[in-house]
């Protein structure tokens, strides 16, 4: 087992006296459970009792005012700070990598209040993402974040990643979906973001805690933009030759202006693991919602634009059974345990790059000894450009070396055909070593010196996104 | 170590994403990670692979599960309970006796006493070969009892009546992990519904029923019985016309005992009941199978009377959201968990609306 962080006898002594005896921790099954989240290879390690490392202390809060405590608390005795959502993340950005202090906001997962005048609806930011929606559903209102993390993550975590959800086409991504926050600065003051659909006062303050995977701040409310539930849906599903093929398509029916909520296109592995009937075909699956008379026009489009373009009708059936699968990572824990390591890896790029990212990507992952798979599908479209999303698999000898170089492998083939090396994971501790190349120096040396202005002490998240200078 | 399968199991939902953690109402109440579904199955795996140092702290997280079943429902695997896996941990910490304080009491007492509670009468009352088990819970709420025995005697349904004394299923000792006690406790119920030849048993409480109808059996004790629901009796009852009520015109909120909801598979038969009486339901937020537990009482299925009460405040809160005009229940343990709300059963507002047989 790992060794426990160490912390100062008197900064746990304060911090008790801001949240109570009872909302501090220093067990053993506490610094267990709050030792990683759900960076794969980590997770991997885990089951033979090896974490990254045990957090010194576990500390939740159940407000923003006591937050401010602790965080003035930690600046005064110089304990490191990691903030832990609901540990879905995939890149380590919740691990307490030197043991330091873990600051679990999950208490604060209360839906607010849902003004329908102005279509938004506040909430605290550890809320599950399924509790946020069923919330909203129970009103007749959807937030449109369906991730794949939706039973595991929370809207805080949303925020701190750029997370996106399955619906992105139509709803976008949470930076689209954020008016307003509230926010714990590192320094423990206290910030509030007024949500208003958009405003010209300077730089937008929320950008800097959108992504920052709380290395400037705690998210600790959101208002985020609602939709009414949808009054009509239409399923739709096609079957082409190719993924350049099919990425043409998609990007006709953009520039029609249609805003499907969902289009997933699956390489021919993924088409061939979903939908088994469907042989040496990339598939496409549309879904359409919202008003009636919207939904029905933009199916139309979709079809005509698809079968104009060589397109075989699929049918429903395609979408529904995505749907009963999409949160079924099931295959992981089993891979795994025979000794075998999984993981997923999401990058952008625009239409122009991206099939051949795709082609570059897939073939450099393949190449790294060891792989039995490596799959992908574009899930999250623009006007622009797309996400695409890649799942790798392998049972190599030497599983570090192996986890590592595909991941090179990937980064390597994104920069070079000009894509951003994440599209909505976020960087964490495990990426961190691309962003001189994502950003350029000038760009990296911008973010750190950003950080240090807001945490001189490097309080917050140290070791991840980026660290002070 | 228990079989390999098992071993395979408890480590898949080790390693998972926690997917079923948003249904989980003892986290939802307390936000703490440790009582997750996916970490009490990696300390479980970690218990295993003697990585743990502190085994009484671990046999604590262990009780701090409402056993309530929502993971099951909401898990990737299929044929995989982790209650299953917390059950078998709490047997070690009976036998090792790293047992909860609260529960502990709650064992001596049973022991002492053959029930939950203390010294209690024998209520043995009626004939026939349909029974009516007075439960432990039931025994304690006498507004409760008076009401299914007026709607018994209104029903004109010949009915054997029993419970008190030292009758009971032995749930609580199944959920403290005693289960040589628990055995004792089966074997006894058996006698005494073999004894009065019973061929049905309708009871108000779901626990009594899962141990009834699948715990019994999992401990090699067969009950060649019927057990049904009181809410699937009155529902029959009122369908058959065989009692007649006063319609109300009020709203109601119904609580999903989860036992009832998850493990029975009941959900429709007392909205069905609401509905004969006359109510507009008003549905909270988690209902049906996705009902959250109202915690219980301490000592119970959670052992901790401070994670009781956390989890009863959140369950409250959110059936009060409804703005209900009547909040009802289907069991009498989740009445008294609920109490701050004014809830009652489903036979009591049967009972209270009810004009004849």
């Amino acid at each position: 087992m790992s060794k426990r962080g160490e912390v100062p006898s008197k900064f746990i002594e304060k911090v008790k006296g801001a949240v109570g005896e009872e909302n501090i921790s220093q067990t053993e099954c506490d610094l267990i459970s709050y030792s990683l989240d759900y960076w794969l290879y980590g997770v991997f390690l885990s089951q033979y009792g090896k974490l990254p490392s045990l957090p010194s202390v576990v500390i939740s809060p159940k407000n923003s005012q006591e937050i401010q405590s602790i965080l003035k608390y930690a600046n005064e005795y110089k304990v490191h700070i990691t903030p832990f959502g609901a540990g879905s993340g995939v890149l380590g950005g919740a691990i307490p990598i030197k043991g330091d202090a873990v600051l679990n906001l999950q208490r604060m997962n209360k839906f607010i209040s849902l003004d329908e005048t102005s279509l938004v609806a506040e909430f605290e930011g550890g809320i599950i993402g399924a509790n946020l929606e069923r919330e909203l559903n129970h009103r007749g209102y959807s937030m449109g974040s369906i991730p794949q993390s939706f039973h595991c993550s929370t809207l805080g975590g949303w925020i701190a990643t750029r997370a996106v959800g399955q619906f992105s086409t139509k709803y976008g991504k949470i930076e689209d979906m954020v008016l307003g926050m509230e926010v714990v600065l590192p320094d423990g003051n206290l910030l509030n973001i007024k949500p208003v659909p958009r405003r010209s006062t300077g730089p937008s303050l929320k950008e800097l805690f959108l992504g920052g995977e709380g290395t400037l701040g705690i998210v600790t409310k959101a208002v985020v933009s609602v939709h009414p539930l949808p009054e009509r849906t239409i399923k739709q599903s096609f079957a082409f030759p190719s993924v350049e093929v099919a990425l043409e398509v998609v990007r006709k029916i953009l520039r029609g202006d249609a805003k499907p909520a969902v289009v997933r296109i699956f390489d021919e592995p993924e088409t061939a693991r979903y939908f088994g009937q469907i042989k040496n075909k990339v598939a496409i699956i549309f879904i359409s919602e919202g008003e009636t008379d919207f939904v029905e026009l933009e199916g139309r489009l979709i079809k005509r634009i698809a079968e104009e373009n060589g397109g075989e009708t699929t049918g429903e059936k395609l979408v529904d059974i995505w749907l009963e699968k999409r949160f079924d990572i099931g295959l992981g824990p089993i891979i795994m345990q025979q000794g075998g390591i999984v993981d997923t890896i999401e990058v952008v790029s625009l239409f122009k790059d991206a099939a051949n990212l795709y082609n570059d990507m897939a073939s450099a992952m393949r190449a790294v000894e060891g792989a039995i798979s490596v799959s992908g599908h574009y899930s999250h479209f623009y006007r622009e450009g797309a996400c695409l999303y890649i799942t790798f698999a392998g049972f190599p000898k030497d599983t570090s070396r192996y986890y590592k170089d595909t991941w090179t492998a990937a980064m390597e083939a994104t920069l070079k055909n000009n894509g951003s090396i994440s599209h909505h994971h976020g960087i964490g501790f495990w990426r961190k070593d691309f962003m001189q190349e994502e950003l350029g120096p000038h760009g990296v040396e911008l973010l750190q010196k950003i950080k240090f202005a807001l945490d001189p002490n490097g309080i917050l998240n140290k070791g991840k996104l980026i660290d002070g200078k | 170590m228990e079989s390999k399968k098992e071993l395979e199991q408890i480590t898949n939902c080790a390693l998972c994403g926690n997917m079923c953690k948003d249904s989980c109402p003892v986290y939802l109440a307390t936000g703490n990670e440790t009582v997750t579904p996916q970490k009490k199955a990696r300390l479980i795996l970690y218990k295993k692979k003697a990585f743990i140092e502190d085994e009484k702290g671990f046999f604590d997280v262990m009780f701090q599960c409402a056993m309530c079943g929502a993971c099951k429902i909401n898990c990737l695997y299929d044929n995989f309970d982790l209650r299953d896996s917390i059950q078998r941990e709490r047997s070690e910490a009976f036998r090792k006796g790293i047992l909860p304080d609260e529960t502990r009491k709650q064992v001596e007492i049973f022991a002492k006493f053959g029930n939950p509670d203390g010294e209690r009468q024998l209520i043995q009352k009626g004939a026939g070969n349909l029974g009516y088990l007075v439960s432990c819970s039931t025994y304690n709420d006498q507004q409760l009892l008076k009401a299914v025995e007026k709607i018994l005697t209104k029903s004109k349904e010949q009915v054997q009546e029993f419970g008190g004394a030292d009758i009971c299923c032995g749930a609580p000792l199944y959920y403290a992990g005693d289960l040589e006690g628990f055995k004792k406790a089966a074997k006894k119920m058996k006698r005494e519904i073999e004894q009065r030849k019973l061929q049905k048993v309708i009871t108000n409480c779901p626990a009594c029923i899962k141990m009834m109808t699948e715990i019994y059996d999992e401990v090699g004790i067969h009950l060649d019985v019927e057990f049904i629901h009181t809410v699937e009796f009155l529902a029959a009852l009122l369908k058959e016309g065989k009692i007649k009520v006063n319609k109300a015109n009020a709203t109601a909120t119904f609580h999903d005992p989860c036992i009832l909801a998850n493990d029975i598979g009941i959900t429709t038969a007392p909205r069905d009941i609401i509905k004969m009486l006359g109510f507009d339901i008003k549905e909270p937020v988690y209902s049906g199978k996705d009902t959250h537990c109202c915690g219980g009482v301490p000592a119970g299925k959670i052992a901790d009377s401070k994670l009781v009460s956390s989890v009863n405040a959140m369950r409250t809160s959110e059936l009060k959201e409804t703005v209900a005009d009547v909040y009802i229940a289907a069991c009498p343990t989740c009445k008294v968990a609920l109490s701050n709300i004014d809830i009652k059963d489903v036979a009591e507002v049967v009972a209270e609306q009810i004009i004849n047989g």
